[in-house]
């Protein structure tokens, strides 16, 4: 028997999915960026099924919000009509995005294959009585257990912001006429 | 939505309502900007339609509608019709999820023949828990609706607008989400009903092993983070891309920014987006820093007001209601304050140049709103050492 | 669950209102008599130029990956800045003050590194 919540999930599931196969379908740079947008909300909607309100905030403020828009504004910044034709047309390049395609889901259904039981069997989750949300025990997991790697990741951006500006400095490339 | 016929009903209505109180709030507004604008600058403003030029709204609204449909022949139809109604959605989802009164509780009732309730109602379209990030969340999708626009006009004005705005709109977005960190800490939740709690009676904080009391001051949050009230208000100055920080449609250099190709109603929804913007903003500083739905007296909480209309004679349920009343007047007067600021700064100061803006929102803002939750997070350590 | 469904028919009813004006504004309005010139692109009454000749700062994409970058750090700021007072009041507030500290040291150096670089200028 299929609960409410069960419909709402393969509902999201199939707006992601659907978005998803936008993102490779559409030839429009822009639509390809704005389907998955749609997807990522769709993620930030599962995440809200499974009253993990905080998490689908944050997918919506960092994903949704920061991300997207790079991409976008990228998409905006550049005159990307070479490359739409380079991309979209050609037996090889289509060729190639079977092929590649093709590799990612096998990845995928091997992956799910080997890992069904430990996925399927729900791990024990004791809920939170002061925030009603995972929000408590995310923190605690975050700056105990995990607080390494939450230390890495400060370091880890520190790296990317050098990175950038250094990339943006440097001249030429391939679209150092437009 | 709800157990019952009943409760589905009154939360789907409580949704229409404040969509609409967000859509009517509009008009409105542009009266009050027009006539305090002309007021700022000795004139007079609109005052010939009706007294005090007020159905001047009313016949804007109808010369916006009919208004001839027009879309420029390089647009890109679906992107250009789109971004209108996306402009909409951001603002009414944040707006639905403040809370604008107090709860309303429903003691069990007969009608049509059968027994219904308890119920408790919450004056706001729905409660999610971790209330900021929903906030925060949903706020940081308005970028769409810019980048939709100055893409799909396919217009060099709309385009330059549409990526200013966008550029200024992320920029302040991190001094906006950094400078409720300093609030947070203080009252370490997300809530919006746990941090108005928080805020009920007099000013009162224990330091150092004292015990300090103002019982003439509310227990508000701009007592405890007065530079984070500061810089939240300036973001969101920045955020609904308004006088000081109007840059994206600077008419001087890009015509209307990324509405230039719009007019007509579809402009106007636009328009009900920023405003909307606007609301939610006034609306989380009367949250975080004025105590929300509370009223400004530390003796008049919410408990001592319902309990003012009990001993009054009114039954629970409607002595309920009547705080609800009180306290939705309460918010609405405290947003409106800070409404009228935001049109007064707006016809006060002078537009900055856009390498000030950038410098102003990354290079003193930012390390501003950093050092306000550093300084936050030692101070209370600091004062609970035992 | 609730609260979702909630979220999901406020978003549906305003996409079908705001949907449902820019329709009925189109059939409300007079019929448009085709015009060539008043089709192009506003041009400040010059005629319109192609839109290849705009050249955009790439400042924009710095700017924006930059703002990915210290929006995730924020957002890492949040469920401690909540949990910080109890934890303070339990006698922890040492070690997780001295844990986001480090984080919030990474922060300043970027951002004095990135200021420092003139990565920020505008001009």
């Amino acid at each position: 028997m299929l609960a409410l919540a069960d419909y709402m999930f393969y509902f999201l599931s199939l707006l992601i999915l659907v978005s998803a196969l936008g993102v490779l379908t559409m030839s429009n740079p822009l639509y390809a960026a704005l389907s998955l947008a749609m997807s990522m909300l769709g993620m930030a909607l599962i995440f809200a099924t499974l009253d993990a309100w905080f998490l689908a905030g944050v997918q919506l403020i960092v994903y949704a919000g920061a991300v997207m828009v790079l991409f976008v504004m990228v998409i905006m910044l550049f005159n990307i009509s070479a490359e739409k034709q380079a991309f979209s047309r050609g037996t090889v390049s289509g060729f190639f995005k079977l092929a590649s395609a093709g590799v990612l889901l096998g990845l995928i259904a091997g992956s799910i294959y080997m890992s069904a039981e430990t996925v399927f069997t729900p791990p024990p989750i004791a809920a939170s009585e002061k925030l009603g949300d995972a929000t408590q025990q995310l923190s605690e997991a975050l700056f105990s257990r995990y607080v390494f790697a939450f230390e890495v990741i400060g370091a880890i951006l520190l790296v990317i912001a050098v990175g950038a500006v250094a990339l943006s400095r440097s001249v030429g490339g391939s679209h150092a006429n437009d | 939505m709800g157990v019952d016929a009943f409760e589905i009903t009154v939360n789907v209505a409580k949704l229409i309502l404040i969509f609409l109180m967000m859509v009517q709030a509009v008009p409105i507004l542009v009266w009050l900007e027009r006539r305090g604008s002309a007021f700022i600058q000795n004139r007079l403003g609109p005052n010939r339609v009706g007294p005090l030029g007020l159905m001047q709204l009313l016949a804007d609204a109808v010369k916006f509608l009919f208004k001839e449909e027009f879309l420029p022949k390089k647009a890109v139809a679906f992107l250009y019709l789109a971004a209108p109604v996306v402009a909409l959605i951001p603002g009414a989802l944040a707006l639905a999820s403040l809370p604008l009164g107090s709860p309303i509780e429903v003691a069990p009732f007969a009608m049509l023949g059968r027994e219904w309730g308890p119920y408790i109602f919450k004056v706001q379209g729905y409660d999610i828990g971790v209330g900021i990030v929903f906030v925060l969340g949903v706020s940081s999708l308005g970028a769409y609706s810019l980048l939709m626009a100055g893409y799909g006009s396919s217009n060099k004005y709309s385009m330059l607008g549409a990526l200013r705005a966008s550029a200024q709109m992320i920029s302040y977005e991190l001094a906006l989400s950094l400078s409720l960190v300093g609030i947070l800490i203080v009252y370490g939740t997300f809530n919006f009903y746990e941090i108005i709690a928080e805020q009920q009676g007099p000013l009162e904080f224990g330091m150092f092993g004292r015990e300090f009391r103002f019982s003439f001051l509310p227990d508000w949050g701009i007592f405890y983070n007065p530079i984070g009230a500061l810089l939240f208000g300036v973001s969101a100055f920045a955020e609904s891309n308004r006088l000081p920080f109007d840059l994206p449609e600077a008419e001087g250099e890009l015509v209307a920014g990324f509405h230039t190709e719009y007019g007509g109603f579809k402009m106007l929804m636009f328009y009900i987006g920023e405003y909307g913007h606007m609301i939610v903003a006034s609306a989380l500083l009367a949250i975080f820093y004025f105590g929300g739905y509370g009223l400004p007296i530390p003796s008049w909480s919410t408990e001592a007001v319902n309990g003012f209309f009990a001993a009054k004679g009114f039954g629970s349920t409607s002595a309920s209601l009547m705080t609800a009343l009180v306290s939705h007047v309460s918010i609405l007067v405290k947003i409106g304050i800070f409404l009228w600021i935001f049109i007064w700064v707006r016809w006060t100061l002078p537009r900055f140049r856009y390498d000030q803006l950038m410098d102003l929102g990354w290079k003193t803002m930012l390390p501003w709103a950093l050092a306000n939750a550093v300084v936050t997070a030692v101070w209370i350590y600091v004062i609970n050492i035992k | 669950m609730s609260a979702l469904f909630a979220v999901i028919f406020m978003a549906v009813f305003v996409a079908a209102f705001g949907t449902f004006l820019v329709w009925g504004t189109a059939k409300l309005g007079p019929k448009r008599v085709p015009n060539e010139v008043r089709d192009m692109p506003y041009e400040s009454g010059l005629p319109g130029q192609d839109m290849k000749t705009t050249n955009i700062s790439v400042k924009f994409y710095l700017t924006a990956i930059l703002f990915i970058l210290f929006d995730i750090e924020i957002i890492f700021m949040y469920p401690w800045a909540v949990t910080y007072l109890d934890a303070v009041r339990a006698g922890a507030g040492g070690y997780l003050l001295a844990v986001m500290g480090i984080f919030v040291l990474l922060f300043v150096i970027g951002l004095i590194w990135e200021i420092k670089s003139k990565a920020l200028e505008w001009d």
